[in-house]
Formats: structure tokens, C-alpha cells, sequence
């Protein structure tokens, strides 16, 4: 057995897990994002002086400070406050989601602001009201838009729920730490994470241009890719 | 005869810019009423606040004399039709969704309704059925502008206010686009159309009124618009028509 194969096979299901774990805060997390985002970009694009003023509070906050304050905020500070008391996984996944939806929120945003105001007024003249005009005339086209953003987004919190370890999540990050401490085949088992990342971040952005060339439309997203 | 629209008095300024400064006017059932005047004389302006896309400063509108107001709006608009200068198709719907889709979301009809209604609105505008299913960036002009009219007429509304129809076309696509409004007209459909198109507007309108300033200078027959300008500022617009100026 090559040393690189004791790292891999002697270990699989510490990797299985920690894939499990990274692809699990990873999903989970965008679709907080997508959520909390959108909601956001309506209320700041939409909102009065009160809903305007709370969703850039909201991204200004976020994205003003590290993630990983963000983390420890809320894993060890609101669980030493004994108010609430998170799962480090769950904390993870709130964490990045609550994270991603303040970046997401501004993807939304320019998605929205893409689409020529002459739709609205098409829209109202036919006697939508706002909310019928957002969810049956902009949203199916801020969809097509926003797509690269997302993959953008989605691999990028591939390689940022790596920071979950620091909550002691076994995700990827954690399991070749582990596996090296345990092997002292650091550099393999380093290496073995990187590769693992690589791959999934590399299917994520192949699936995510084959849903763009799926939903492409004429004159609302861009030219389809060749994958 | 039935009154569909009454504008009293209508006024709108822009900062300090007074672009309405008091327009009234009229419009009967069945009736085509042209607006003419020069860029920046509130034509569009006019238009877009008979159905509140941008609010009035004052004045009333009244639709079956019923006065508009920012409650019963959504209801207004519903029959309110509203053709613009450049389409405003929704780009991620076909042609056929595009004229669908206001009978299904707004007026609440069941799709096999809705499709037969929008089949007959864009055969009316010479949209044939090898186009259905285009999306608007696979369209000309000519041919998005009258999916734009199937869509406002498929509404069944009471009136039907263009906003310069054909300012944005190629020379050879007005033809088609005034054709679609011709048989609009000749069906007995209300319109109100801001446009420079004279010729049209002599054959198909019953009154031209010329805005200028943000007040009606001067409102007649076509005959008496075109032919017989009484005030001198009419005469200057017409002129420079003529010479392909405005």
C-alpha cells in the first residue's frame, strides 16, 4: 500500500463523512442565502425608508466582518449566554447561511435592477399589483440572471464551510487533519482534501452551466456555454 | 354617444418643471383621438398619468365616469390598455405567454380561455402562428410592437393609449404596426395615440390635438389640424414635420 492509499482507503469513511458534512453545510447554507437573500434585495429595492434601511444594515453588518467572528458569535457567544444553544453543525449552517444570504441579497439586487423598468410599466399597465409584477414577470428572469452568481456562491462556500472545523464539525477540513495527526502522512492527507474539493467545486460549476443552458432564453440570459 | 375617458385639468410637474399645466379633453366609445406635438411637450407625460405609471400633481380622470384614484387603480388599469414606444415585451415569455399572461395572473381566466383569447388578439394584429412561440429578441420591431397591441387588446379594455407606436421602428416596419392599429380602429376599438405619423392620423383619427408647453394649443378635425393650422405655433410644428425635423 502506497502511503497515499493509506491515507485514502484506512480512512474512507472519515472522508465519506466529511464530505457528507461539507456538502451538507454547503447545500443547506445557499439555501438560507437564496432565502434571506432575495428577501433582502425586495425589501431594499422595494421596501420603504424602514425595510430599505434594515436589509443594508443587514449587508453592511455581514459583510463587513469575518465569518469566523461570525461563527464564534454564534457558537460559543450566544451559547455561553445560555440563551440559545446550537449544535456546532447547526451553527455552521445558520452561520453561512445567515452569511451567504447578505452577498446573495446583493446578486439579487443588480439581477433585479438588470431587467428594463419598461417591464415594470408593461407589468402595472396591465393591472399587476407589485407583488404579482415580482413573482411573475421579474423573479423568472432574475433567475437566469443571477445563475453565475450562484455558482459563483456555491463554490465559494464549498471551500468556506472548511471554517465549520473551528466549531469542531468533522467536515473535510477537519477529517485530514485528523487522518494526518493520526498517519503523520500530512502532506497525503492535505493533499487528499484539496483533491476532494477540487473535484466537487469542478461538478458544482459543470451542473450549474448545465441549468444555465437549460433555462437560457433569448435576450434574457447570456450566450450559452459550451461545457 | 357613451363617454369612456374625461381628463380635467391634469397637471404635472417634474422639480420645478411644469411639464402638464392643465389639460382636458375627452374621449367617446368607439372614438380615435391623435396628440400631436413637439419632443418634450408632455405628450408621454399625459399618457402616463391617465393610467398612473406616473402621478398627477392634480386634476381628475375619470374611466366610464367613474373618477380614478390610487385605490381603484389596479382595477383602472385592468381596462386601460397601454401600447409603448418600445414594446416592453416580457423578454423571458413567448410571444403567445406574452398576451397570456395578463389574463391569467390578472383577470384570473383558465388557461384554455386565455389561449383562445390570445390566438384571436394576435391573428387580429397579423401575428400568424409560426411566431407563437418565439421569444421578443427572436422578433423585429414590427412584428414585437403588434405582439405589445394583442397584448393590450386580449384585455378587452375600454380604451387603448399608444405612447408613439412607431417612433422606434425602421421606416419599413411602420407600415405593419399602423395596419394592426387601422383594423384596431376600424373594429371600433377607443384609442388615444400620441404619434408623428400625419398621414395616419388623417386617415384614422376623428379629432387631432396638438400639445405644445403642456397645454392644448389647438385641438380640430384632421382636416382642420393639418390643413387649416390656426394658431401660428401649430403652423410651425407642421412645417418642421414636413422638413423631417421633428
Amino acid at each position: 500500500m502506497s502511503s497515499f492509499e493509506i491515507v485514502l482507503f484506512k480512512y474512507k469513511d472519515f472522508w465519506l463523512m466529511g464530505l457528507k458534512y461539507t456538502m451538507l453545510i454547503t447545500v443547506l447554507s445557499i439555501l438560507i442565502g437564496i432565502v434571506l437573500g432575495l428577501l433582502f434585495a425586495i425589501m431594499r429595492i422595494y421596501g420603504n425608508k424602514f425595510f430599505k434601511a434594515v436589509a443594508v444594515s443587514y449587508i453592511d453588518l455581514i459583510r463587513g466582518t469575518p465569518m469566523i467572528v461570525q461563527l464564534f458569535i454564534l457558537y460559543y457567544g450566544l451559547g455561553s449566554t445560555g440563551l440559545v444553544k446550537f449544535t456546532p453543525l447547526q451553527a455552521a449552517i445558520i452561520g453561512m447561511g445567515l452569511n451567504s444570504g447578505a452577498y446573495q441579497a446583493e446578486y439579487f439586487r443588480t439581477a433585479f435592477l438588470a431587467i428594463p423598468t419598461g417591464q415594470t410599466e408593461a407589468a402595472l399597465s396591465l393591472g399587476f399589483t407589485r407583488t404579482g409584477l415580482i413573482f411573475n414577470i421579474l423573479l423568472p428572469q432574475v433567475v437566469r440572471i443571477v445563475l453565475p452568481s450562484w455558482t459563483n456562491e456555491l463554490i465559494a462556500l464549498t471551500q468556506y464551510s472548511s471554517l465549520a472545523m473551528v466549531l469542531t464539525v468533522m467536515e473535510l477540513t477537519a477529517v485530514s487533519k485528523y487522518v494526518g495527526s493520526k498517519t503523520f502522512l500530512y502532506i497525503q492527507a492535505f493533499s487528499l482534501a484539496g483533491i476532494i474539493y477540487l473535484f466537487v467545486s469542478v461538478v458544482l460549476t459543470r451542473l450549474m452551466v448545465y441549468f444555465e443552458n437549460r433555462l437560457s432564453i433569448p435576450g434574457v440570459s447570456a450566450q450559452k456555454l459550451r461545457i | 354617444m357613451k363617454e369612456v375617458l374625461r381628463v380635467e385639468n391634469l397637471k404635472k410637474s417634474y422639480h420645478k418643471n411644469e411639464v402638464l399645466k392643465g389639460v382636458s379633453f375627452s374621449i367617446n366609445e368607439g372614438e380615435t383621438k391623435v396628440i400631436i406635438g413637439p419632443s418634450g411637450g408632455g405628450k408621454s407625460t399625459l399618457l402616463y398619468c391617465i393610467n398612473y405609471l406616473q402621478k398627477p400633481d392634480s386634476g381628475e380622470i375619470y374611466l366610464d365616469s367613474e373618477l380614478i384614484t390610487p385605490k381603484n387603480i389596479y382595477e383602472a388599469r385592468k381596462k386601460i390598455g397601454f401600447v409603448f414606444q418600445y414594446f416592453n415585451l416580457f423578454m423571458h415569455l413567448t410571444a403567445l405567454d406574452n398576451v397570456m399572461i395578463g389574463l391569467i395572473k390578472v383577470k384570473k381566466l383558465p388557461k384554455d380561455e386565455a389561449l383562445k383569447i390570445a390566438k384571436e388578439s394576435l391573428l387580429l394584429v397579423g401575428i400568424k402562428e409560426d411566431l407563437w412561440n418565439h421569444y421578443p429578441a427572436q422578433l423585429s420591431g414590427g412584428q414585437q410592437q403588434r405582439v405589445a397591441i394583442a397584448r393590450a387588446i386580449a384585455m378587452s379594455p375600454r380604451i387603448i393609449l399608444f405612447d408613439e407606436p412607431t417612433s422606434a421602428l425602421d421606416v419599413e416596419l411602420i407600415g405593419e404596426v399602423l395596419q394592426a392599429m387601422k383594423t384596431l380602429a376600424e373594429n371600433g376599438m377607443t384609442m388615444l395615440i400620441v404619434t408623428h405619423e400625419l398621414e395616419f392620423a388623417k386617415s384614422v383619427a376623428h379629432e387631432i390635438m396638438f400639445l405644445e408647453s403642456g397645454v392644448i394649443v389647438e385641438k380640430g378635425t384632421p382636416q382642420e389640424i393639418i390643413e387649416h393650422p390656426k394658431s401660428e405655433r401649430l403652423k410651425k410644428f407642421l412645417s418642421k414635420i414636413a422638413k423631417g425635423e421633428e
